[in-house]
């Protein structure tokens, strides 16, 4: 139907109780991911489980799974409490029954000031809360999220944000949450899954993928400044992984492999200290202040693109760095290999 | 000159309302006035006029637009508008009242519309409960030959209506691939038939009910139904209790479309069955027998009946709309 979106091979196992945040480039089929899951498309080979259940063969109605979309998509016909209550009809419960969970689910959100009006009178952090309460109320063991925070202004989102978290403790909900927002993903403090071009490229906690991405996709994603092509060499010291004047140790054997130096990891010291391993001898370039830190632009001998290190702005004041400056990198704490 | 940029832009906006304003109400007013002034009523109709030219010049004037394009489009626009409003108001106010009544007491008259109304009523619903799925279907999925079928479906506008009954009797007609076996076994004929009638505006009335159908539910998205699914909802709920519900007036005006297509169908149905009589057959034989004269009532009670259902799509339109 889309043959632009396929996913190709992702196989994840997200623990029961688990927030995991699924982030990756537009395109990549976060979102068709969740609709297989959701079940309203069905995979043409793999298999779906919920606990020890399989659910790939079964109808969207019978998977125990609850969907928020970025855009709400609250029922425009129904006013707030029977949008809640929409799960309920469904299941055979009394009238009364169906009121009190509603009731319950609204005060849980905060918006149990909203049960009579219409869908179209609500803001968007409102009608999120809805469509968060509307997907709640059937109790489904997970709770797919595809970018439910994208579409509300930077305030709102960091308020339901919270709320989100909470929830997930509260309720001890199993979340797949979908975004294209890096610092979002981070803050939801659960594991995270890169997806490229519908396959699962990395999985780990946000420190894990900041700190040592297993790939060049991964590590570019997560905004790594300093990535060089690297290749496997006999030295005198042995086998080691070199990039120009960069050597690491490292497993590898060959292959793509790429280096990376973490800027906030570099030291800078005395020019005269070069002839040391990894202490690399560049010419500042440029100097950027960030607000919190000055990132330094350094031209490296041997090196293909500028290395940036991360410095403290009593340095750039003491050490009397300015354009032209030569100075000493010392790279050694801050290297991480990679496949790629 | 020298004020805001906001404040100028606030202007401009109003300008443009107000220009529009001022060239639709010359393009409705100036017709209403011309035949006031053919129907004999001059001095009131001359300064209505007078006034409504005056006013959209100043109108004009005031927004500091020019009067050139007002002139361009109320002549041009206006001829067209006239084309259409004339004959329809000519008919409507030359017409004595107490004919119009007396026309509509006439058996046959009540007859040929009961016949014409309910057979209408008839098609359009069963064109619905075949046209909503088919609506959906060409809404929802993406197969090989849809454009085909779209094709097909539109099939009836372009078919001469003539031409429509003329190849329907082949099928149901008395000799007909369909009609000979069932004349044969059910001694049943549905040509030159009440259910001849139904038939021959069903023909025509498919395309209407299926494109509103297929438009309404493009306007849902099917994600919505995603959401209800996931809510517990069987794909047939949630056609049921969502997307029904929020496609409702696009299928009600579709509804009354058809009703008023098949209700003017008069080439096909006067083929497929000349009688029963229906309220069009009608006026053509005394078109034929009597002169257009003599016809002027009866046409002017269908104008009022087309025109009430006319009014009724319109009201369906706008109803509701502030909610969704």
């Amino acid at each position: 139907m889309w043959p632009e979106f396929a996913i190709q091979d992702v196989t994840l196992r997200v623990n029961e109780g688990d927030y995991l945040v699924i982030v990756g480039p537009t395109g990549a089929g976060k979102t068709l991911l969740l609709e297989l899951l959701l079940g309203v498309h069905q995979p043409d080979v793999g298999r779906i489980f919920v606990g020890e259940r399989e659910v790939t063969a079964l109808p969207p109605e019978q998977r125990g799974i609850g969907m928020v979309y970025q855009d709400y998509l609250l029922f425009p016909h129904l006013d707030v409490a029977r949008n809640l209550g929409f799960g309920l009809r469904y299941g055979n419960r009394d009238a009364g029954d169906t009121r009190r969970r509603v009731s319950e689910i609204a005060e849980l959100l905060g918006i149990d000031h909203l049960l009579h009006r219409y869908p179209y009178t609500l803001s968007g952090g409102e009608k999120q809360r809805v469509a968060i309460g509307r997907a709640l109320v059937t109790e489904p063991r997970v709770l797919l999220l595809d970018e439910p925070l994208s579409a509300l202004d930077r305030g709102t989102a960091a308020r339901l944000r919270g709320e989100l978290k909470l929830l997930h403790a509260a309720k001890k909900l199993t979340v797949l949450h979908v975004t294209h927002d890096l610092s979002e993903a981070r803050q939801m403090d659960g594991p995270i899954a890169l997806i490229k071009e519908g396959r699962l490229d990395a999985l780990g906690t946000a420190d894990e993928l900041l700190r040592r991405p297993p790939t060049v996709f991964a590590a570019a994603f997560f905004g790594a400044v300093n990535l060089y092509k690297a290749e496997v060499a006999e030295t005198a010291a042995g086998r080691r992984v070199v990039a120009g004047p960069i050597v690491a140790e490292s497993g590898f054997a060959g292959g793509g492999i790429h280096v990376m130096i973490h800027p906030d990891e570099v030291v800078l010291v005395p020019a005269e200290l070069a002839e040391q391993p990894n202490h690399l001898r560049g010419e500042v370039m440029a100097l950027t202040d960030e607000g919190n830190y000055v990132a330094v632009q350094l031209r490296v001998i041997g090196l293909p693109a500028p290395l940036t290190a991360y410095v403290s702005r009593h340095f750039v004041r003491t050490e009397k760095l300015g354009l032209g400056s030569v100075v000493t990198a010392d790279v050694n704490r801050a290297i991480h290999v990679l496949e790629g | 000159m020298n004020a805001p940029a906001g404040q100028l832009a606030a202007r401009g906006e109003g300008a443009r309302q107000g220009g529009v304003s001022a060239v639709s109400w010359l393009l409705v007013f100036i017709p209403f006035v011309v035949v006031f002034l053919l129907i004999g009523r001059y001095v009131i109709a001359a300064a209505v006029l007078a006034v409504s030219i005056l006013w959209a010049v100043k109108d004009r004037k005031s927004k500091r637009l020019p009067l050139a394009p007002l002139a361009v489009l109320s002549v041009s626009g206006g001829l067209l508008i006239f084309f259409i409003i004339l004959p329809i108001l000519n008919l409507l106010f030359t017409t004595e009242p107490s004919r119009v009544v007396t026309t509509a007491l006439d058996p046959a008259v009540q007859s040929a519309l009961a016949i014409t109304l309910s057979a209408a009523l008839i098609a359009t619903c069963v064109s619905l409960l075949f046209g909503i799925p088919l609506g959906y279907v060409l809404a929802r999925e993406q197969f090989a030959g849809k454009s085909v079928v779209e094709g097909i479906v539109d099939m009836p506008v372009v078919i001469p209506h003539t031409i429509a009954g003329i190849a329907l009797l082949f099928i149901f007609g008395r000799g007909g691939i369909l009609g000979a076996p069932l004349k044969a076994h059910f001694n049943v004929l549905l040509s030159d038939s009440y259910w001849g009638i139904v038939l021959a505006m069903l023909f025509v009335g498919v395309p209407f009910v299926v494109n509103h159908c297929r438009d309404g539910f493009l306007k849902v998205d099917p994600r919505m139904e995603h959401v209800a699914r996931s809510l517990g909802a069987s794909w047939l709920q949630a056609f049921f209790h969502v997307t029904i519900p929020l496609t409702k007036r696009a299928l009600l005006s579709g509804a009354i479309m058809t009703w008023a297509r098949a209700i003017s169908e008069f080439g096909s149905v006067a083929i497929i069955a000349y009688y029963p009589k229906t309220i069009n057959t009608l006026l053509f034989e005394w078109y034929n027998f009597f002169g257009y004269t003599y016809t002027k009532p009866l046409s002017t009670l269908l104008l009022l009946v087309a025109l009430a259902i006319f009014v009724s799509l319109r009201a369906v339109a706008t109803l509701k709309r502030a909610e969704y």
